[in-house]
């Protein structure tokens, strides 16, 4: 009987406004009936050409645009731009400020990954997880308020040091939320960990081999997913990372369920960082560095400077020509990337609901990729 | 392997197809050929010591008088970070693609063939990628680009 | 609070109660501002803060407002994050295929004039108002929940304001 039957491929279109894409992505997918047989990318729904913006602005008013670069971890955008300055200028951070911004740029680590947990349980389908994690998460939002008075876009890590110090109510504060939040994990990880309809939707799919992510250039948590303890914190570190003991996670099958593991398990480290900075934190001088004028004129030279972002290697490239006080280029590059463009290899074969979970999995979010 | 152990392993490696430019502080650049780029991609990727798998990034550069290419690489394996850099005219700039050697590089050439307007040779999909499909205002990222909707910030002393 | 008031005084004057007469106008307008439904449109920054709005600690929710992912289910649209030159016609489309009384509100710089992408790019539609009619701008980058909130009340006093007669 069906030996006579004929069948087609057809073609869907998945987004550029789809809830689940995370932002503006669209998705030419077609199909064999459920099955997909190929997808294509469309992106560039978001390009705001901030590579453009930045070449005709200072050093210093880059910063904010950076900002945008990457909204759900500024502080990292911040870092890395004001790493690649310091670098070609040669300027010493001052300690104090060092430790501010690792405190700051892990307690954004954690807010990122909250928002990847809310998200992600949205996209296949439970509503409650998403209300629990922004709970937790305002709590952060609150420490950066007091701080730099922003919720999202925080220009607060300069190129020099850190644009103010911390008011007195943030480390009680920040405290109080370091004894609450593994618990709070505890929580994240009783809803989903084990929970039936989550693990047949996310384990054994997407399956992300070891050759294909280094191939394609994944990097981060969805990198030591597939089994590559890689994390720059420890193997390139920049600012001060090699004060602190934390543990790098690493699971082995590659599939959407060991990313969901590993990020949980980040959480809990970034904790760690951020509870041992609060020790160490340097009571006795408060330095918090010079900034920059906006007649700043680094040397002539060029530089790459990387760090580990909760979505994968984030890197700026800049160059200076030495005699203006604009950057000639400055090139962004974000982990969501390499991770959207490996998507079309994940889901060959995979029926159309997995595609949202694949794509949840590898915590994509579009002004990295469109920039 | 330090900035020094590795400028010597590299130039003894390769000889003059390599020149180590002052430009680079942290880590050291290349001055490549644009002829020789696959072939010395092909072996960094290869080689015992150095296996670079990973392709951090890929830019192309307006200097306003010729075009650069930077290609920032790294070992996972072993650790390592340098970049490798091509200059060429205007005049019919054209580059290999490397997307046989690290496949993660197909989007980056063919952002930069859209954006600079760099012809890659052997790639496979060069198509509209991040301007809208019905963009005919030529390639933005040039210095000298210009359109009537286009505003540039006022300088401010 | 207005209506519930009422409502025993008018009922009582009706053989049987249970009935209570009032200008269609306002009962449409009341109901209509208490249950806007809006469009999930975030393609930016302004998108998490939208988020986190309908979230836990400040719950849209109580607005009356439900986020819907079909344009056929709401009734409004809350641009949120800027609208590049490649993105302005789905944002028209999807307009479009709201059913009237439809309104907009531009959240965020971006979509209000261009914001901090107005100098220098080439990408980015400067303000969405030449590509649909906006009813509320909320400036900010991105504007806090609180501004949000704002918005939408002085929404919903738009809305308690207009007259069936003029709806096209």
């Amino acid at each position: 009987m069906t030996e006579g039957l004929r069948t087609e491929e057809f073609q869907v279109n998945m987004g550029p406004h789809h809830p689940s894409t995370h932002g503006v992505c669209r998705f030419i997918l077609t199909m064999d009936g459920e099955v997909i047989v190929r997808a294509e990318p469309v992106i560039g729904y978001l390009h705001r050409s901030l590579e453009k913006i930045c070449e005709n602005r200072t050093y210093a008013q880059c910063i904010p645009v950076m900002d945008r670069f990457e909204y759900c971890t500024s502080m990292c955008c911040n870092e890395v731009f004001a790493l690649a300055v310091e670098k070609l200028a040669g300027i010493e951070v001052p300690e104090y400020a060092e430790y501010l911004r690792v405190i700051m740029m892990e307690l954004n680590r954690i807010a990122s990954h909250m928002i990847w947990y809310g998200t992600t349980a949205l996209d296949l389908g439970a509503i409650t997880p998403f209300l629990y994690s922004f709970r937790e998460r305002e709590d952060i939002l609150d420490m950066f308020e007091m701080t730099c008075g922003q919720r999202l876009t925080y220009n607060y890590i300069r190129i020099g040091g850190v644009s103010k110090d911390i008011p007195p109510e943030f480390i009680p504060k920040c405290k109080e939320f370091l004894a609450t939040i593994d618990h709070k994990i505890d929580d994240y990880e009783r809803m989903l960990t084990e929970n039936p309809i989550f693990m047949v939707r996310n384990k054994g799919v997407g399956t992300l081999s070891p050759e294909m992510a280094i191939a394609y250039g994944v990097s981060g948590p969805s990198l030591r997913a597939s089994g590559i303890k890689y994390d720059l914190r420890r193997d390139d570190p920049y600012s001060i990372y090699n004060r602190f003991k934390f543990d790098i996670p690493v699971c082995h099958n590659g599939d959407c369920y060991d990313r969901y593991i590993i990020r949980i398990k980040e959480m809990r480290e970034s904790a760690k960082i951020v509870r041992q900075a609060l020790e160490q934190l340097p009571n006795a001088e408060v330095n918090t560095g010079k900034m920059v004028k906006a007649n700043f004129k680094p040397a002539k030279g060029e530089v790459y400077s990387r760090i580990e972002n909760s979505r994968g290697e984030m890197g700026v490239y800049i160059q200076s020509t030495g005699d203006t006080k604009k950057p000639l280029r400055v090139k962004m590059r974000g982990g969501s990337y390499n991770q959207l463009q490996v998507m079309p290899e994940l889901v060959k074969g995979v029926k159309i609901a997995d595609v949202v979970a694949i794509m949840a999995s590898l915590d994509i979010i579009m002004p990295e990729v469109d920039r | 392997m330090t900035f020094e152990e590795l400028t010597t392993y590299l130039t003894e490696k390769f000889g003059d197809k390599l020149e180590l430019l002052e430009t680079g502080k942290f880590e050291p650049f290349f001055l490549i050929k644009k002829e020789n780029l696959v072939e010395i991609c092909e072996a960094v990727k290869t080689d015992d010591k150095l296996l670079i798998d990973f392709l951090c990034n890929i830019g192309a550069i307006d200097t306003g008088e010729k075009f650069e290419i930077v290609y920032n690489l790294a070992s996972i394996k072993k650790n390592i970070r340098f970049d490798l850099k091509l200059v060429m005219e205007y005049e019919g700039a054209e580059v290999d693609s490397v997307q046989e050697v690290w496949p993660c590089s197909n989007w980056y050439e063919r952002e930069m063939w859209e954006l600079y307007g760099i012809n890659i040779k052997n790639h496979d999909n060069l198509t509209r990628f991040l301007l809208p499909d019905e963009w005919d205002q030529g390639h933005p990222m040039l210095k000298n680009w210009d359109a009537p909707d286009f505003k540039r910030m006022p300088e401010v002393e | 609070m207005g209506i519930i008031k009422k409502v025993p005084v008018y009922a009582e004057k009706f053989p049987g109660g249970g009935i209570i007469t009032t200008s269609l106008n306002y009962i449409f307008s009341q109901s209509q501002a208490s249950s806007l439904w809006y469009l999930l449109f975030g393609t930016a920054c302004c998108a998490i803060e939208l988020m986190a709005t309908g979230a836990s600690r400040y719950d849209f929710d109580r607005f009356g407002m439900i986020f819907r992912a079909s344009p056929r289910q709401s009734d409004l649209i809350i641009a949120a994050g800027t609208i590049t030159k490649k993105m302005a016609p789905r944002l028209k489309l999807l307009h479009d295929q709201m059913a009237e009384p439809r309104y907009v509100i531009a959240m965020g710089g971006c979509t209000v004039g261009g914001g901090p992408f107005y100098y220098d790019s080439y990408a980015v539609e400067k303000g969405i108002d030449h590509i649909v009619p906006v009813d509320v701008y909320i400036p900010g980058c991105p504007p806090r929940p609180e501004s949000l909130f704002e918005g939408c009340l002085k929404l919903q006093e738009k809305v308690k304001l207009q007259k069936i007669q003029d709806w096209s």
